[in-house]
This record gives structure tokens, sequence and C-alpha cells, in this order.
């Protein structure tokens, strides 16, 4: 475990160094996502000013929201951008060379990428959590719920993405198929939490988690409701192990493709 | 002459390819499915709670702005920025410019191509279970409405392709255009009424989004309106004033983009 937290990490180093040598491009990239994202805080700040207090949602709550989004797709499209891959080596053959690996395969094609607009991502959500963390004036307990929120919702995304990218081996157009299911899921992660209501918060919580990213880590930080922290956790632990097993099952289908290829 | 009968011949090749393969029309019925649909069920809520009409305006003429808004952007216009940095990039460039089409209209032809096919299938398509499901507001049942917004969607297509083509033919003095291009994207999401219908906006954002080229880009999504009738040539004019201006900027910008290739050979 600890050999392979060590290779993770050397691999992400590597693919920061790597990526840090065209230094505009690098940095265009991450200030350029972070910009990018103000518009999605715009959008809904006038939602709100205009249609007023829904779902006992405030301007703030949704600037919350889209930070802790913005955080946990920055953290999980950053450092292990390999999950976003899959598809692309499933579907091109290359996926053979991690097979080969001696090393843990998860870890080796999860720290395979280094996404570097998705730093930009996780700035963007420390600065809104910033924002939001210096208006609202949080109490030590709310400080621990939305440390909790942004675990258990980091590895909810993740585990989704990673169940996407299953969806790899039993598909002829993997990339396509991939893309499609991943926007429905992560599409309604922008939209603002409180409109969410009646069977949409259902089937939004429980079929597609959606909600779970960004709009119910909010709510609990707001509501300090153990129960709830502990659904979440739940939920996300439940779509988590589900996804690394469906992963591995999926593994079983590959079938090389003989494609020789080189490098990380 | 010859270079239409080119682009209509790219087109029709583009059209068939689409046909056998059924894999972009998923993805976008899922992107259409995942934005226009959830947002159009959460307008519907919100209108459920606040009452039949938000800033005087009501549900149906939201939706049928929001949906217009999906429509245009199942043609991909936007693509074309990522066609042309990939050409540039990896040198592909100096082969299609050997080709007997201008380059320009070579990718304008390609990606239009590419886009056609989705839109012939899901917009009737969609166009339909919004009128089965919400009714067609009485704005858009004139003779003008129909006319008007034929145009207005021409130039709409047609904007975003020449701004977005201007946006790839920066990738010849910038190493990573994507920056840029997310900034534009987000510009005309906002100002364009994609998750916030325009009759939501405030005075300045709503002066925003008639002077702008980026709400210029999607003026297709003020036609539901009551004001449309009042507006419609000022806006069209506006529209055809950006158009003009992008299409004249980015000929000059594309002829001094040329003389930066060096053909390697190989």
């Amino acid at each position: 475990m600890w050999k392979e937290l060590k290779f993770a990490w050397y691999a992400i180093s590597m693919n920061l160094k790597n990526s840090a040598e065209l230094r505009t491009s690098f940095l265009m990239s991450v200030v350029g996502m972070a910009l990018n994202n103000i518009a999605f805080i715009a959008i809904w700040c006038v939602f709100a000013k205009v249609v007023g207090n829904i779902g006992g949602w405030t301007v703030m709550d949704v600037v919350a929201m889209q930070g802790i989004t913005a955080l946990n797709f920055g953290v999980v499209f950053s450092l292990l951008n390999g999950v976003e891959k899959i598809s692309l080596y499933v579907g091109s053959g290359s996926f053979d060379r991690f097979i080969l690996s001696p090393k843990n395969l998860l870890s080796r094609v999860l720290v395979s990428s280094l996404g570097i607009s998705a730093i930009g991502d996780a700035l963007f959500g420390v600065i809104c959590l910033g924002v939001y963390i210096t208006f609202v004036h949080l109490s030590a307990i709310n400080f621990v719920f939305m440390f909790m929120g942004l675990i258990t919702s980091t590895c909810l995304l993740f585990a989704v993405m990673l169940l996407v990218q299953t969806v790899s081996f039993y598909v002829l157009d993997p990339r396509t198929a991939t893309r499609g299911l991943f926007e429905l899921f992560f599409t309604p992660t922008l939209f603002h939490g409180g409109a969410f209501q009646g069977w949409m918060r259902f089937v939004f919580t429980f079929i597609i988690p959606s909600l779970l990213v960004g709009a119910l880590p909010v709510e609990v930080v707001k509501s300090v409701s153990w129960p709830q922290m502990g659904l979440m956790a739940v939920l996300s632990l439940l779509w988590l192990i589900l996804a690394v097993k469906l992963f591995y099952r999926g593994v079983k289908r590959y079938e090389s493709a003989n494609l020789v290829t080189f490098g990380s | 002459m010859r270079e239409l009968r080119l682009g209509r011949k790219i087109i029709g090749t583009l059209i068939k390819n689409s046909a056998y393969n059924p894999q972009r029309i998923i993805l976008d019925f899922f992107a259409l499915v995942a934005r226009c649909g959830i947002l159009l069920f959460l307008y519907k809520c919100v209108y459920n709670w606040k009452g039949s009409n938000i800033n005087n305006t009501s549900y149906q003429v939201i939706a049928w702005s929001i949906f217009l808004y999906f429509i245009v952007s199942i043609m991909r216009p936007r693509d074309i920025t990522d066609a042309i940095a990939q050409d540039v990039k990896t040198g592909s460039i100096e082969m299609i410019l050997n080709k007997p089409i201008h380059y320009l209209s070579y990718r304008f032809y390609t990606t239009i191509g590419t886009g056609l096919y989705s839109f012939f299938i899901l917009a009737p398509l969609g166009f339909l279970a919004m009128a089965l499901t919400l009714g067609i507001p009485s704005t858009m049942t004139t003779h003008a409405f129909v006319l008007t917004c034929t145009i207005v969607g021409f130039l709409c297509i047609a904007l975003s392709l020449i701004v977005h083509a201007l946006l790839g033919v920066l990738a010849f003095w910038m190493e990573d255009i994507t920056p840029v291009y997310w900034i534009v994207d987000k510009f005309v999401m906002v100002l364009g009424g994609s998750y916030l219908p325009v009759a939501f906006f405030p005075p300045v954002m709503y002066q925003m989004a008639i002077w702008s080229p980026f709400g210029a880009m999607q003026f297709i999504t003020h036609t539901v309106y009551d004001s449309w009738a009042a507006k419609a040539w000022n806006m069209i004019g506006i529209q055809l004033f950006w158009t003009l201006l992008f299409g004249l900027t980015l000929l000059i910008v594309f002829r001094k983009a040329k003389e930066r290739i060096s053909v390697n050979g190989g």
C-alpha cells in the first residue's frame, strides 16, 4: 500500500513537472479555467436575485456549491486524470501497457495523466469556499462538516467517473458512450441546488447521484445533520465499492490490441 | 461556383458518414437531455412554486427560449476552433491549403456537415416533444416569426462559425488557445440565455446581450418573446454588423497567419 502511494506521488510529481515545462500554456490553462467557472456563479446569482429564495438557498449557498463542485472536480481530474482517459486507452488498445505493469492496475491507470486545467478548477473551488467562509462565518462544527462533505463528495465523483469509464469495456465506441453518460451525471451538479425538490431530488440523489457532489454537502454544512452526513458517506462508499468491483470485472473482458506503446 | 459545388459535396459526404455512425447522435441526444431536459424540469419546479409568471414571462416562453439555444448548439459551430487549432498544431493545415478550396471555407463546410445530421434528427423531434408537452406560444405562430427566426438562426450559426474560427486561427500565435476558447464560450453561454433565459436578465446584462457579439451569437433565444416583433429587424441588423465585422477580421487575421506557415515537407 505504502509503495503504491509512493509510486502514485512520484507519477503525479513527474506529470506536473512535465506540464510545467510549457509555463505560459500551464498558467493560462489554470487561470483560464478559474475565470471560466465564474460564469456559473454569475448565472445562478442572477437567477437567485430574480426568482428569490428557493428551497432555503441563498446566493452564498450557490457560491459554496460551485466551490465544492469545482474543488472535487479539480482534485479528481487533475491528480487522478487517468480515470477520464480509460475509455481512450481501451478504445485505442493502449490499455495493454497498464495490465503488463507490475504496479497495482487501478493506481497505475489513475496517475497516468495530469489534468492541467483542472488545477484551475481546484483553485476556483478554494477561492469560492474562502468567500463563503468569510461571509457566512462558519463555526468549528460547520468546518468539520465541510471537510467531511468534501471528502465524501470527492470520493463519489471519482467513483461515478470510474463507473462511467468502466462502461468502455462493454461497448464498441467507448469515448462517445462515456462522454454522454458523464454529461448526464455531471451537468445537474452545476444547477441551482435549491431547485431540486420532490421526485427530482430523489432521482438525483439515489439513481443519478449528482446532488451528492455539490448541493447536499452544502445543505449538510448548513444543517449540521449527522444522519444526512452519514447517508452521504454510506452512499459514496457504496458507489466506490461498486465502481472498483465493476472496473476489475470489466478488465477481464478487455482483449489485447497488441498495440505497442511506451511512456506514462 | 466550383467552391460551392465542393462545399455541397463535403456537406453531403459528411451527412452520409454521420448516418452510418450513430455515435454522434447518441452523444448529442444525451447532451440535449442532460442540459436542456433537466433544466426545463427545474424551471418547471421553480414556476410551480413561484406562480405562473416570473418577471412577466410564462414558463412556456422560457422553455422555448432555452430549447432554441440548445437546438442551435447541436450544430456545434464551436467545434471549428478545435479543428483549426489541431490542423495548426499537427501541421496538417499544409495539406488542406493545397486543396482547390479556401481553407476557411473547407473548415466551415466540414463543421456544418458534421453537425447537420444530428440537427436534422434532433431538432424536429425536440420541436415535436416541446409542442406536444407545452404547446406553442402565440408569438411563434406568426408569419413574421417564421421569417425572422429563420434569418436569425442562420446568422447565429454564421456568426458563431466566424468567431470560433477566429479563435482557432489564434493557434498560429498562441501555444494553447483553450483558455481563450473557454472564456468566449462562457460569455456566449451567459449572454446567450442558456441556463438563464434573457427574460431574467437585469437591465445592464440585457443591454450587454443585445450589443455584444456574444449575445448576438444566440439571438434566436429572443425570438419567442412578445417584444420580438418590434425589435426583430434591429437585432438582425446588429447580427449582420457583427457577422461582417468578424468576417472581415477573420480574413485579415488568416492572411497574416498564412505568412507564418513554414512547410517542412516530409
